[in-house]
């Protein structure tokens, strides 16, 4: 609507995603765009689901939006649940990880695995990457939200300087060098994909 | 021949409260409202007791509706932004037996510091509002506020002012009300307001509130008098007897339920006059919503907004504009009420993720030991909240902070016995858990209340409270001892190591066998903030044959797996799962002391 860009990021609470969309709100800014973002607090951040959500555009209103143009999902399960965010055309730039919830773990509900069924009817294109694993790569498993943004931008309009700079902005100086890896890997891993 | 009694408006409530089966009234006193709960005390029928202020006073009786007992809280207006914290939620959550809740305000401020329009209140929280015009109707109201509060399972405000309370009439009493038997009744998406329950019962508010506007059309409570003038006057309480004395020519459409408004009813009156008035003391109430149908209303342009109306006033305020031609009628226009509805699920069943008590913390320590009792567990507002929900369903009350000890007190105290306890947080406790335990000492309350203390105000991020000392910059200050301060009180109180087991369930079964009051304080810090080093529970695949007691503890490093449950790297160690594992399949390893 009017031109913004909405991106939403989920996950369970504690994994990030504040942080994650902070991230995100600074590039966008770094590159020149007016940004409106809202987060999820409270009660939520107690291993709930959580969404985020950053919007940017020429002119932004609105700090939400029943509608996604692109979702960062730092876990399955919560990727698979905001599809439903998505129009054709949109894309899901997910971790492969699962998390079960209470009702799986207790075997009262199944945990899903038809992500790549649900997207292709959905014309969603989809980027699964272990991003647990990437981030463990560069040094810390709870780097995995900054992976994730990694693979995310090579389908952002921002510039590496404008991620770089972000970055620089929202991580503290003693871990932005795990941070910087992470983010690479991510990207690069996608790259390699579409490189293929 | 008997004599009729000759009643103040005050006098004449607690009597009509009485008729109506009242089981348990509370209050604090506060001109002009004092009286119902003296009146109260001379009868016979009803506990009454005066609380510490009006927010204990409302969750005591909210208690006792929960209990079974007709129920009513009285305060003075300015009592009820004291106890606006429960009454706002308990618009939410109902009742059990009926609730009424009485606010006498003070126009002119006769003995008051402000003068605020508590009519207010009942628009806001979305709640039925009646308001009597003399003591007869006093009497006679109360008990059609009892039944309307059952039949919608609402709150119900009862509205008076000095002169409806202070002023006097005669009084025919009526034959006391058959109320039927009603026992306590465990129901969590009813009476635990977070955010997913409390959504429903927002939405079931809005639709109970028009279905108490079709009941405002037909209930006799609000009367439609036919006058022979070309006017017509909308009026409530005593404003009705000041403009009824001033202008007896007028028709009249006179509000005993003043919310929410007859809207077909004003559109009755509209269409047989000329001209259309509402007579009210303070804010434009009535008018303003009668405007909103689009109805040339003449109200606070002549109407004086501040201190008390009489005849006199009514009349001088009305006479000039009724030599005035009167202006075109318009007829009104009744805006639809949407609802906003759940967003519609995807077609998808998708397990969903709701928040959930950490690995390692103490409330579910508790829990595990409490649910296994036989008491109701009154609860308040904070992570341990979260015990509420599946699978520990250990908890059964959340209404506002500070809310369950004033419940469990109203529940017992009309239960005779232990029927309920009550759970609360350390910083919600200091927030206001220290008022409502005075008071069940003042009261001599039976109940057990325990302090879940995990040393911080956790829920919104690890905030400091005087418990901890600890400030915004990061300084720290004096500590306050909670057990310290129950001992000032006069409160026995015990504190235990909330991961002691054994030392836990002794003192659960004691207290509970004690039918005194008494204070557990539960102490382990926040499994996020505690940064000893911690060694997961081992688990003996052998000995597993996955009976989901542990799973049933909700504990996030527990999965269950093919043939045995598995324990996640999240694991604390805590040993609640070790506990309560009935084939010794789960090894605690040895606890690190900090």
């Amino acid at each position: 609507m009017n031109g913004a860009t909405t991106v939403s990021l989920a996950g369970v609470g504690g994994q990030g995603i504040i942080l994650g969309a902070a991230i995100l709100a600074h590039a966008a800014m770094a590159a020149g765009f007016d940004v409106k973002a809202s987060e999820v607090k409270g009660m939520a951040q107690r291993g709930g689901s959580v969404v985020s959500t950053v919007r940017f555009g020429r002119q932004v209103w609105s700090p939400v939006s029943p509608h996604a143009d692109l979702v960062i999902a730092t876990e399955l399960l919560e990727g698979r649940r905001t599809l439903d965010l998505l129009a054709a055309g949109g894309a899901l730039v997910y971790s492969t990880m699962v998390i079960a919830p209470g009702s799986v773990l207790r075997g009262e509900k199944a945990y899903p695995n038809d992500i790549e069924a649900a997207a292709t009817a959905r014309g969603v294109r989809l980027l699964g990457l272990d991003a647990e694993a990437l981030a463990r790569e560069a040094g810390t498993v709870r780097a995995a939200n900054v992976a994730l943004l990694g693979a995310a931008s090579t389908v952002l309009p921002f510039a590496d300087e404008h991620w770089q700079k972000a970055l620089q902005l929202v991580i503290p100086a003693k871990i932005i060098d795990v941070n910087r890896r992470a983010f690479e890997l991510g990207r690069d891993t996608v790259s390699q994909e579409v490189g293929e | 021949m008997e004599r009729i009694p000759f009643l103040s408006g005050n006098e004449a409530i607690a009597r009509g409260a009485v008729r109506a089966g009242l089981g348990y009234a509370c209050g604090y006193p506060g001109t002009p409202s004092t009286e119902v709960v003296e009146e109260l005390g001379r009868l016979d029928g009803p506990i009454v007791e005066w609380c510490i202020n009006e927010k204990v006073a409302l969750e005591t009786a909210i208690g006792a509706s929960l209990a079974g007992a007709r129920s009513m809280a009285t305060m003075k207006h300015v009592g009820l932004n004291v106890a606006a914290d429960p009454f706002m939620t308990l618009a939410l959550t109902g009742v059990n037996a009926g609730l009424v809740v009485f606010s006498a305000d003070d126009p002119g401020m006769h003995s008051s510091q402000n003068e605020q329009d508590n009519r207010t209140f009942a628009r806001f929280a979305r709640v039925p509002m009646l308001e009597p015009s003399d003591s007869q109707e006093a009497y006679d109201f109360v008990a059609e506020a009892f039944e309307l509060s059952e039949e919608f399972d609402t709150p119900v405000l009862f509205r008076s002012t000095t002169r409806l309370s202070h002023g006097r009439g005669r009084v025919v009493p009526r034959i006391a009300l058959a109320v039927p038997e009603r026992g306590y009744v465990k129901d969590i998406s009813k009476y635990v307001m977070v955010p997913d329950y409390a959504r429903e019962r927002n939405r079931q508010a809005l639709a109970r509130l028009e279905r108490l506007r079709s009941r405002s059309e037909t209930t006799p409570l609000n009367v439609l008098e036919a006058g022979t003038a070309d006017f017509g006057i909308i009026a409530s309480g005593v404003a009705y007897a000041y403009a009824r004395e001033a202008f007896p020519k007028a028709w009249f459409l006179k509000l005993g339920m003043s919310h929410p408004l007859p809207y077909q009813k004003i559109a009755k009156l509209n269409a047989s006059v000329a001209r259309l008035f509402v007579v009210e003391e303070l804010d434009p109430f009535i008018e303003d919503q009668v405007r909103g149908l689009g109805l040339p209303v003449i109200g606070k342009e002549v109407i004086p907004s501040n201190g008390e109306l009489d005849q006199e006033i009514v009349f001088r305020a009305l006479e000039p504009v009724l030599k005035r031609k009167p202006p075109r009628r318009r007829r009104p226009t009744f805006p639809p009420p949407p609802v906003i509805a759940p967003r519609p699920r995807p077609a998808e069943d998708l397990p969903v993720r709701p928040p959930v008590l950490c690995p390692g913390c103490s409330h579910r320590a508790v829990y595990a030991l409490l649910r296994r009792q036989k008491v109701a567990v009154m609860g308040d507002i904070g992570c341990y909240t979260l015990g509420a929900l599946p699978p520990l369903l250990a908890l059964e009350s959340c209404l506002c902070m500070g809310a369950g000890i004033g419940m469990m007190a109203g529940l017992n105290k009309v239960a005779g016995r232990i029927a309920a306890v009550a759970v609360i947080g350390d910083s919600t406790f200091f927030h206001s858990g220290i008022t409502p335990l005075i008071d069940a000492r003042y009261n001599e309350s039976a109940g057990l209340v325990i302090v879940l203390d995990n040393r911080t105000t956790a829920m919104t991020g690890h905030q400091g409270h005087p418990g901890t000392g600890l400030h915004p910059d990061r300084s720290s200050g004096p500590t306050l001892d909670i057990q310290a301060l129950c001992g000032g009180i006069g409160v026995r109180c015990t504190t235990v190591d909330a991961f002691d087991e054994e030392r836990v369930r002794g003192l659960l079964k004691a207290a509970l066998a004690a039918n005194e009051l008494s204070v557990l304080v539960a102490q382990a810090p926040c499994a996020l903030l505690d940064r000893t080093p911690k060694t997961a529970v081992l688990v003996d695949d052998e000995r597993c044959n996955l009976c989901g007691l542990c799973i049933d503890l909700g504990c996030p490093a527990i999965v269950a797996g093919e043939s045995a449950v598995s324990i996640t790297d999240d694991c604390t160690g805590c040993g609640v799962c070790v506990a309560v594992c009935a084939r010794g399949a789960l090894t605690e390893p040895e606890r690190v002391v900090p």
